[in-house]
């Protein structure tokens, strides 16, 4: 029962104050707008959550683009890490047999260095190495390597003449060229000049059992072969050509001087 | 592992060269042959790695491995042998002589570096 009908009940009560019903028209009107505050209070706070988890959807979002770009960018520079190694390890090669080729005057030095870079770098086991005679026709067999069961045709004489289809071609018109083909077992002939002369080749006609195939960076040694190992070889028997002429040279002026 | 001191057993100057390009961040001692790198051990108390190869003259790989697995010095001493030889039973025939590691010839350079680095 409201205050108002209870005092109309009791007529032995006491008489109506001034204010007392505003009083609680004020207070009736305070609880409703405490209840409308409470209201709004929890809208706002439903709302606040519901955008903080929307924010947070975002960051989640956002964070995972830049996690798939972060991971693609480490990818990437992995295999950019790894090309270069590679690079590197070819310059390497190329810059090691170049040191190596010119390191000596000696004709044998420069064969061996010549033979260890086809063992070594190119992986090969069964090699020629071809150069023109200085006394004839046809190329000396300076180098035969890996034929174990004894040298095989056109390669079992003192020299080479003719025989192999594609390491004619390269003799002839000195370009390096890949095998096998039809005409040709060997795997690579590769011309050996010396400016544009070609005064031989190095023929490749059988790699190690591991190494099934020649790969692109093995061209790069292959043409250094050509470019480097006839000049190399050149220097070196010049050298000990001039040298053994000089000691003849010397040793008759001993001589006429009756020393 | 970061070597102090690595004794190289090649027989050829390439390789050589080649060792001192790609390790050139640690001391190098080489050697001919497996004599050769027997007496190098014995002058350089400080190497701690060793590689080998297996196709040399007057002592192979192989012999020179043998010698050093039998003398107490040099049992536990780090060898990766870097060969041609490139068949599975070479390569058992090599780790079962005792070498740690064995890596066949071409080889990249990473291979060696991470091989060292594995020890």
């Amino acid at each position: 029962m409201s205050e108002r009908s209870a005092t109309e009940a009791d007529p032995r009560a006491r008489p109506a104050v001034p204010g007392l019903e505003l009083a609680a028209e004020l207070r009736s009107t305070l609880e409703r707008a405490g209840e409308l505050a409470r209201v709004v209070e929890l809208n706002l706070r439903e709302t606040a959550v519901s955008t903080a988890a929307a924010t947070a959807d975002e960051r989640v979002q956002e964070l995972e683009r830049r996690l798939a770009t972060a991971e693609s960018d480490v990818k990437e520079l992995a295999s950019r890490l790894v090309d270069s190694e590679h690079q590197g390890g070819r310059l390497m090669n190329l810059y090691v047999a170049t040191y190596q080729l010119h390191a000596t005057l000696e004709p044998a030095e420069v064969q061996a260095t010549i033979a260890e870079i086809a063992i070594n770098l190119l992986g090969a086991e069964q090699f020629v190495l071809l150069l023109r005679k200085d006394d004839g026709p046809g190329y000396e067999i300076a180098l035969l390597e890996g034929m174990y069961d004894g040298p095989v045709p056109p390669y079992d004489g003192d020299s080479y003449q003719e025989g192999d289809a594609m390491v004619d071609a390269t003799l002839r018109d000195g370009v390096l060229r890949l095998g096998p083909t039809a005409e040709s077992q060997a795997l690579a002939a590769v011309p050996l000049r010396v400016q544009n002369d070609i005064v031989g080749a190095l023929v490749l006609n059988k790699l190690l059992d591991h190494k099934p195939i020649l790969r692109a960076e093995d061209r790069d040694l292959l043409d250094l072969l050509s470019a480097h190992a006839a000049s190399a070889m050149f220097a070196a028997r010049l050298f000990a050509t001039k040298d053994r002429k000089l000691r003849t040279l010397e040793s008759l002026v001993k001589l006429a001087r009756g020393e | 592992m970061q070597p102090r001191k690595v004794l190289v057993v090649d027989d050829s100057k390439l390789m050589h060269k080649m060792y001192e390009v790609m390790l050139r961040q640690y001391p190098l001692v080489y050697a001919m042959d497996g004599r050769q790198a027997l007496d190098r051990l014995q002058e350089h108390a400080d190497i701690d790695l060793v590689l080998l190869d297996i196709n040399m003259p007057n002592m192979n790989g192989l012999e020179f491995l043998a010698q050093i697995r039998t003398n107490g010095a040099h049992q536990d001493l780090p060898v990766i042998i870097i060969s041609t030889e490139g068949r599975d039973e070479d390569t058992q025939r090599g780790l079962e002589a005792g070498a740690t590691a064995y890596i066949k010839k071409p080889f990249h350079s990473e291979d060696i570096l991470e091989k060292i680095s594995q020890l």
